[in-house]
This record gives C-alpha cells, sequence and structure tokens, in this order.
C-alpha cells in the first residue's frame, strides 16, 4: 500500500541531502548571515559541533513576521518567483537549509532588527516548532544548533572525531572568508579561538593566514576583465603544489563551487610546471552575468555549469598561464610591471667571464633598477580594478613578492661536480642544479617555439583507422572535429560507436593512430584540442630527454656557460618538463645557520 | 651419441637453427637448440615457440647414437673460433664434450626431453617459387610493415597466391608495397606471416639462386623449405587491410625520373627535414622536378632533377624516409610517379613487379 509520508518523516530524508555533517551545518548558517548582509560573524562549537553549533552575526536579523516560516520548508526571502532563478544573487535561496537543520537537532534563534526595540525567539525541536516568543537581543541573529542529529542515531555514529569535524570547519570558514574580505570572521571552539580574520585585508593575507604563512611568499596576483567576464584572485607558485586538490578554490559569483571544465583548465595551465600526482594552489573569483551560471544542479550547490562553459574554461587557462609567465619577467598580456635588477658583476679575486657573455645573453635588457640589489622583485598590478568579492570595502591587491628566472642572476662562477651537478653562486646564495634536468627544459622550450612557427601538417593514413568509441566520446569527437583538425588530426564519425582517423599529425606520425586517438579521450569532455597538444609535448619531452645532456657528461667550460646563457632565457626554468625541479638553492642564511653563524 | 662432423658444414647448420632462438625469453630451455643423429646423419633443431628452424646435416659420422640439447649462442661462438676442419661432438648425461685440434670442451645442455617437439603441418597448399625470386619480394615489402609490437594486425607481409600469381603485401597505414610474382602452381591462399619469419628466411636465401623454395602453407602454420633446411612459423590470425582498393586507379599527373638521381636529391634534401617533421615537397615543373625542404631552425634545401611529366602538374608532400627505403630495394633504373593531389594517394612504379603506395603529407 501506497501511504504519504508525514512531513517530519520527508523532512529528515530531505535534511540528509543538505546536513550531512556539522560543517554543513556551518556552511548553511554562515551562508545565511552573509545574505543578511553580516559585516561580522562569530561561530562557536562544543565538541566539533556535534554538541552545539552557534553563529552569532549582526546582519539584518528577521522581520518578526517572518519567523513563523523560518523553519518551514521551501520557504525563503531570498526568492520570490521562478523567474528570480535565473539570476541568483544571494548564496542560498533553495529554502531548505533551516528546514533541514530543524528536522534533525534543537535549534533556536534569537533575532532582532537594527531597527526594532525588541527581538524575537523561536525554537525548534526535531522539526516541531514553537511560536515565537519577544525578548531582549542584540541586534542581528544568533543561531543556536544543538545536538546535531539526535534524532536520527544513524548519522550520528558517522560523526568523525570533534576535531576531525573542527578542522574541516575551520576549513569551510576559510574557504568562504575568501570571497569576503569586508567581513569580520571569528571561530571558537570549546571556548578557544581558533581563526580570527578581520575585516578588510588584503587576499593574499587571508590567504595566507587561513592556510599557512609559508604560503604568502610564493603567491601571484591574477587579474583579468574579459567581455562579460572577470577573473580575479592569487594563484601560488607551482613549487608550492599540494599532493591534494583542497587548495584549488574558484568562487563563482561569491559561491565556493566546482565545475569540471574550469578545474581541468587551471590544472593544464599548470601541468608543466607540476610533478606527476601534485595539484595546484589557487582561489580564483570568477564573476559571471548570473544567467550565464547555473547554480541549482547540487543540493549542496558546490557544483555549478556554466552556458559558455568551454569558454570560460578558454579564459581560466588564458588568465592563469599568463600569470604563471608572468612571474618571470616575460610578456603579459595584461597588468603587472617588471622591474629586473642590474646583472650582478663577479667579485674580485675570483675568475671573471668576460663581461659580453651575460651581458648580451640576458633577453630582454634590463630596464632601470628600482628594486636596487633586491633579490626579490615587487611587482604590482596596473591600476587595479576593485576586486568583485569586496562588497563595500575596497580591499586592493597587495603587492606580492615573486621570482625571477634565478639564472639571469647567476655571478658567472660555476663548478661542475660529480659530472651531473652544476654548483652556481646566483643572487639568492649557492644554487646547485641538475644538468639534465635544466638542459631538458632548454631543449623542451625550443622543440616548442619550432614547432608553434610552423605550419600545422598531417600524414594521410593509407586505410582510415577505425577506433571504437562509446556514445559519450563520439560526441566529443563530434563537437572536437573542427578543433583537432586544426592541430592536424583528421577523424570523422564512423557509423553509431566508432571514428575513423584519416589523417594524424606529421610530429606525431610515428605513434600509433589508434593509441593516439585512445588518449585523446580520457581528456575533458570540454576540452577541445587541448589533448593533441598534451600528445604532442609529451612527444617534445621524450625528444628533448634523449638529446639532453646525461648526468656522467662531463661538461667544458664553454658549454655550461651556453647551458647558463640559455636558461636564462627560459619561460620557466624551476622544472624539467615532466616537473622534476632543475635547481636548489641555498640561501645565505640558511647557510650561516647551519654553520652556527647565526641561530 | 657420439659423432664426427665437418667443422664448417656444422658451424652454417648451428647459425641457421640459431636465427630462431629467442635473445630473451622466460623459458630459457629455449637458448639451447637440439641435436638428434640417426643413422645417416644429424638434424638441428630449435624454435621460440613461435618459429622452428630445422636443418638436416649429411656430412657426418656417427658412431653412437643419441640427442642432446646445446646452448646456441656458445655452441655458434666455439665452432667459429675452432680452426680444425673437423669436430667431434661426444655426450653423457646432458654434458657434450667438442673436442677439436688438441682443445677440449664441455657444453652443459640441458633434458632433450624437455625440449618442444616440431610441429606438423596438416593440409598445407603447396607453392614453389624461385628462392632469388621470394628473397626479392621479402626485400620489396618487408622495409614497409609497420615495426610497433602494438600493430599486430599489420605487422607482418600479407601471402597472397591464386590464379599462378603470389603477391606479397605489407604495409604500416602511411605506405603500402606490392611484389609478385608468377607460379606454377594454382594453389590459392591469403595468409599473413609475420615480419620476425620472413627476415629469418631472407638470411638463409642467397641472392640470385635458382634453387626451388618450396612453401606449404597450412590453417595456422607456414612452412618454407630449401634444400636441407626448414623454417615454420605461426600465421597471424588478422585481417589484412583490403590493399586492392588502396592502389589508385587513375592519376593526375605521371613523373618518370632516374632512381640514382631521384635519390641522390632526395638525401640531399631531406638533410634539412627536422627530426620531428620530415617533410620533403615536391613540385612538378615542365619536364622537371623541385624538391624543397624547410628546418626552421637549421636550414633550406631546394634541388630541382629533370624528369618526364605527363599530365597537369602540381605539387605534393611526402615523408622523405618512406621513399628513400623503398629506392634503396629499387633496381629499376628509372621509375615512375602516379600522382594526383595531396589527398590521394601516390603510386611509385618501382620494379616490373614492384609497385609502391605512399599516403602524402598535407597542410591543415
Amino acid at each position: 500500500m501506497i501511504r504519504k509520508l508525514p512531513p517530519e518523516v520527508v523532512n529528515q530524508i530531505a535534511a540528509g541531502e543538505v546536513v550531512e555533517r556539522p560543517s554543513s551545518v556551518v556552511k548553511e548558517l554562515v551562508e545565511n548571515a552573509l545574505d543578511a548582509g553580516a559585516r561580522r560573524i562569530r561561530v562557536e562549537l562544543r565538541a566539533g559541533g556535534a554538541e552545539a553549533i552557534v553563529v552569532i552575526d549582526d546582519g539584518d536579523g528577521f522581520l518578526p513576521e517572518d519567523l513563523p516560516l523560518a523553519f518551514a520548508s521551501h520557504a525563503t526571502s531570498k526568492l520570490q518567483g521562478v523567474a528570480d532563478l535565473d539570476h541568483i544573487g544571494s548564496l542560498g535561496f533553495r529554502g531548505e537549509a533551516l528546514a533541514s537543520i530543524g528536522a534533525v537537532a534543537r535549534c533556536r534563534i534569537l533575532s532582532r532588527r537594527h531597527d526594532a526595540q525588541e527581538g524575537w525567539e523561536v525554537r525548534c525541536e526535531g522539526g516541531v516548532e514553537t511560536s515565537p516568543q519577544p525578548c531582549g537581543a542584540p541586534a542581528g541573529t544568533r543561531m543556536e544548533v544543538r545536538d546535531l542529529f539526535f534524532n536520527v542515531p544513524a548519522r550520528r555514529r558517522f560523526l568523525k572525531s570533534a576535531s576531525a569535524e573542527r578542522a574541516r570547519i575551520q576549513e569551510l570558514i576559510a574557504e568562504l572568508s575568501l570571497a569576503r574580505l569586508d567581513v569580520d570572521f571569528t571561530l571558537v571552539g570549546d571556548d578557544r579561538e581558533i581563526l580570527r580574520l578581520p575585516r578588510d585585508e588584503s587576499l593574499a593575507q587571508r590567504f595566507a593566514r587561513c592556510f599557512g604563512e609559508e604560503l604568502a611568499k610564493g603567491l601571484l596576483p591574477v587579474s583579468r576583465a574579459f567581455d562579460g567576464m572577470k577573473v580575479e584572485g592569487l594563484v601560488a607558485e607551482p613549487d608550492l603544489a599540494r599532493r591534494d586538490g583542497k587548495l584549488e578554490l574558484m568562487f563563482v559569483n561569491g559561491r565556493l563551487a566546482r565545475e569540471s571544465s574550469s578545474l581541468h583548465a587551471v590544472r593544464q595551465a599548470f601541468r608543466e610546471y607540476l610533478m606527476g600526482g601534485r595539484f595546484p594552489i589557487y582561489a580564483l573569483q570568477v564573476a559571471l552575468p548570473p544567467d550565464q551560471v547555473d547554480v541549482n544542479i547540487h543540493p549542496r550547490k558546490a557544483e555549478v555549469r556554466f552556458v559558455e562553459a568551454r569558454m570560460v574554461a578558454g579564459r581560466l587557462h588564458e588568465t592563469v598561464r599568463a600569470a604563471l609567465l608572468g612571474r618571470l619577467g616575460l610578456p603579459m598580456a595584461a597588468g603587472g610591471v617588471v622591474i629586473a635588477p642590474d646583472m650582478p658583476r663577479a667579485r674580485s679575486g675570483f675568475p671573471q667571464l668576460p663581461p659580453s657573455l651575460f651581458g648580451d645573453a640576458v633577453l630582454p635588457p634590463p630596464p632601470p633598477s628600482a628594486a636596487g640589489a633586491e633579490p626579490y622583485v615587487v611587482r604590482e598590478p596596473v591600476a587595479a580594478p576593485a576586486p568583485a568579492f569586496a562588497r563595500g570595502a575596497a580591499a586592493s591587491t597587495p603587492p606580492v613578492v615573486s621570482r625571477l628566472n634565478p639564472f639571469q642572476r647567476v655571478t658567472g662562477r660555476y663548478l661542475q661536480v660529480m659530472d651531473l651537478y652544476l654548483l652556481l653562486e646566483g643572487q639568492d646564495g649557492l644554487m646547485v642544479v641538475d644538468q639534465h634536468a635544466l638542459h631538458e627544459r632548454v631543449m623542451y622550450e625550443q622543440l616548442r617555439q619550432q614547432h608553434a612557427a610552423r605550419a600545422v601538417q598531417s600524414q594521410r593514413l593509407l586505410v582510415p583507422t577505425v577506433v571504437e568509441v562509446t556514445p559519450a566520446e563520439l560526441a566529443w569527437f563530434e563537437a572536437a572535429q573542427e578543433a583537432l583538425q586544426q592541430e592536424g588530426l583528421h577523424v570523422a564519425p564512423f557509423g553509431p560507436g566508432a571514428i575513423a582517423v584519416h589523417a594524424v599529425p606529421t610530429v606525431l606520425a610515428r605513434l600509433d593512430a589508434r593509441k593516439l586517438v585512445r588518449s585523446l579521450v580520457v581528456g575533458d569532455e570540454t576540452a577541445g584540442m587541448a589533448p593533441v597538444r598534451e600528445a604532442l609535448a609529451d612527444r617534445f619531452h621524450s625528444m628533448a630527454c634523449r638529446s639532453a645532456v646525461m648526468s656522467g657528461d662531463r661538461l667544458n667550460d664553454a658549454e655550461i656557460q651556453q647551458l647558463l646563457v640559455d636558461a636564462a632565457r627560459l619561460e620557466h626554468p624551476h622544472n624539467c618538463p615532466h616537473g622534476r625541479p632543475t635547481v636548489l638553492t641555498f640561501t645565505g642564511p640558511e647557510l650561516e645557520r647551519y654553520f652556527r653563524r647565526r641561530c | 651419441m657420439k659423432i664426427l662432423c665437418d667443422r664448417t658444414a656444422l658451424q652454417e647448420a648451428v647459425n641457421v637453427v640459431s636465427s630462431v632462438v629467442p635473445a630473451k625469453t622466460t623459458k630459457p630451455i629455449l637458448h639451447n637448440f637440439l641435436v638428434r643423429s640417426s643413422d645417416n646423419g644429424i638434424t638441428l633443431f630449435a624454435t621460440d615457440l613461435e618459429m622452428a628452424a630445422r636443418v638436416e646435416l649429411d656430412s657426418v659420422k656417427v658412431s653412437k647414437k643419441g640427442s642432446v640439447l646445446l646452448p646456441a649462442r656458445e655452441t655458434g661462438a666455439l665452432l667459429r673460433e675452432l680452426s680444425d676442419p673437423t669436430v667431434t661432438l661426444e655426450s653423457t648425461d646432458q654434458r657434450c664434450r667438442i673436442e677439436s685440434g688438441g682443445g677440449n670442451f664441455v657444453l652443459l645442455g640441458e633434458d632433450p626431453a624437455q625440449f618442444p617437439d616440431e610441429a606438423k603441418v596438416k593440409g598445407g597448399k603447396r607453392i614453389e617459387i624461385e628462392v632469388g625470386r621470394m628473397l626479392r619480394m621479402i626485400q620489396e615489402t618487408a622495409f614497409a610493415a609497420a615495426r610497433e609490437e602494438t600493430r599486430y594486425a599489420i605487422n607482418g607481409v600479407l601471402l597472397d597466391a591464386s590464379a599462378g600469381t603470389v603477391r606479397m603485401v605489407a604495409t604500416d597505414g602511411r605506405r603500402l608495397a606490392i611484389s609478385y610474382a608468377t607460379v606454377p602452381t594454382k594453389a590459392e591462399c591469403k595468409v599473413v606471416v609475420p615480419l620476425r619469419a620472413l627476415n629469418t628466411l631472407a638470411r638463409a636465401l642467397s641472392e640470385g639462386s635458382k634453387e626451388t623454395l618450396s612453401i606449404e602453407v597450412g590453417d595456422k602454420q607456414i612452412v618454407f623449405v630449401t634444400g636441407k633446411a626448414q623454417l615454420v612459423s605461426q600465421l597471424l590470425e588478422t585481417r589484412f587491410p583490403d590493399y586492392e582498393g588502396v592502389v589508385p586507379k587513375s592519376a593526375d599527373t605521371t613523373v618518370e625520373i632516374t632512381r640514382a638521381v631521384l635519390e641522390g636529391a632526395l638525401r640531399r634534401s631531406s638533410v634539412l627535414c627536422s627530426s620531428d617533421m620530415r617533410v620533403v615537397r615536391f613540385e612538378i615543373g615542365e619536364q622537371s622536378l623541385r624538391m624543397t625542404a624547410d628546418n626552421s631552425s637549421r636550414g633550406r634545401a631546394d634541388v630541382t632533377i629533370d624528369a618526364v611529366v605527363k599530365g597537369s602538374g602540381g605539387s605534393i608532400n611526402f615523408n622523405p624516409d618512406y621513399i628513400l627505403e623503398a629506392l634503396r630495394v629499387c633496381q629499376l633504373d628509372t621509375i615512375r610517379l602516379d600522382m594526383s593531389d595531396d589527398s590521394m594517394p601516390a603510386k611509385f612504379t618501382l620494379g616490373e613487379a614492384f609497385t609502391y603506395i605512399v599516403m602524402p603529407i598535407s597542410g591543415a
């Protein structure tokens, strides 16, 4: 017999989608506070939130007449009609958060509007709501959620330890806070202050405060405006990369959300700078017209979709790539003044290179130095537009320290040891260079530049190679057909469930066409020609690896000098094409500490 | 077992069977070859389980019958180094003593009973062909076969016999070589022979020889027999591309060129192809052929040679290596190129019974 479930059960089931663990409660409540225009938010936890979660804000507060509906499901003040769904400006809109939380916990709302004399209180236990009572309260809202899952023992058993839940909440608040630099966040756990994020600090400051001060010195500002889209934020130096993707943070119109093709595009931009299994660190704010974004595809709103996913992904790729290239003093399409210090000279008493050797090798010639002998160069974006996520307060992007190509600043003294490593004196200290890795990078970039300079050509196949594909892959090939052809790969659908390869890029002609195609479809569905480029990059890498000097090759002075001259022109000298580091630097202070010259 | 035999004859026989002994194998016993003696001679046999070689030797004096397994590499090397015209092999258990010119060597073999047996081919069709002709056909095709292990499908050469003609066809998907011969037999078959078997066979065949090579094609195996030697190989169970459909039936332009001139000019221009993008452009002029190559970082080549041109002319791009590899085995003085445009296959006539198809390279 089919029966309609009682509303309490319905709410408990629905709650499961929204409220999974204490951090989901915190997320909903903090987002509500932000939607209410709060400038100051304080989150207090007991036992990692399992015993109590209290969120106090100084936002608008509830209208007293709204309070009876606060815990009703699908009740919200943020949305009025279907038309509003197309341009959602608030973080919440589904009207389910409080209903879900109220169904599985003992809740209390204490709220007073700024212009009201008295506050109101309403309680809800396991979905049963009391009627609002007048009472005294500070302006704003205080939400208390106690005994989470008291009536859902199964869920309660799945809660992790208090410290694990608290750590997750700390992470969550840190992530949310990055989108709102104009709001002051405080997290208190069992009466101890865990996180304090003062208002109006810069994104880099807040990022470092949240995720570790050691990140602070490797953050690059990003800011680009496109027609109908804006990207701002930070990307971290590739060598800070993590073993997980936790700090790949993207905010879409102020909402922390993932979108698969954008995620892939940013990873692609980092790809050749990262070792396998490493993930980049970034916080990017993407501003798009609300009608270009669908946020309503995931109950927790963790994922979004873009109408023009491919375009957004392409622009993100371009932006991040420009930032990564830009930090080395290479021309960047937008923003950034690069100041390179003068070439240092070898001190007397040591063999000195002919002045022309490094003098004419460094490209471009260093502009007048404003940074003096500073080893690091300070770069400030030109007229940085106010970040979109600074609602109200204009938080300007801070000057961020960036690293130049270290080979542009070697003094000219070198020594080859163990027939593998080069010891150099750079301005930052002692540099130890892996000759093979560095030469590999040099060869790789030369091959890539040569390839970019010539026309794409395709080796035609005598008999088309037929490759069986799944319907999803077939759709991918149909969509990417033209883009692939521009890179020299001619494919055409071949009946249902197969494609025929008619021609392959000449550079890859030695590969098996079937294997080449199979390796392409693992790419993202919106990636277009990028996989072909990856295959090309792999091919260039193996060519570079074969032609590079090996470990055990003894180099003469002229060869070492040439290698350093070439390295000084590299776009990315820090890693070999597969991400292994090329250079290890021991700074003066590090050496001094080791030899106990200072402690 | 105890035998006395002519050293040179034994050495040659060991060389033939050693050609199938695998360099690397997970079954170490396959590093050996088997010697089996009968009343009037000995038989040498080796296999890598995909193919097998057998040689009979009758210039042998057998004083005690038996069989022994000998390590192929060491035995071959030892026979090469010995200087006496004869050698004596004497085996007890799994040791074999070799005596020659005052030297005494002991080779440690393995149990002959553990060695794989020879496969018997059942119900085979027989084709007979001159040894010299067969060698030419292998030379004219094998170079065009795909080398990569993964391309199992065309990692062999098609042997297509019908109506008194034997055709051998090889392709790697970018070019295709066809060589054929007329034979007296009417046997019909269409099988793919592994490249390795043909290379091994070619090593045992001598150029221009008028002897007869007898080929027996079974369901799963093929046997080549010449004189006292026999090579058995598994066949590849794959579908070979439809080669007849690929051969262009007509062409817009026909070019006749002196082979040696073309080869020299193409070699010179291909020097300036970059290593990762091998492209030479052929431009057909009025009674001339111009070849250009461009390596943006190293230089340019521009060579013009005389040619007899019929048709509309035009230009086409090729990987020069494909053409040079074919010219190397070509014996004609004047070759012919039939071509249309850079999307259509081009046909080279490189011998009376040797046709070569190359797919051009096209711009984006």
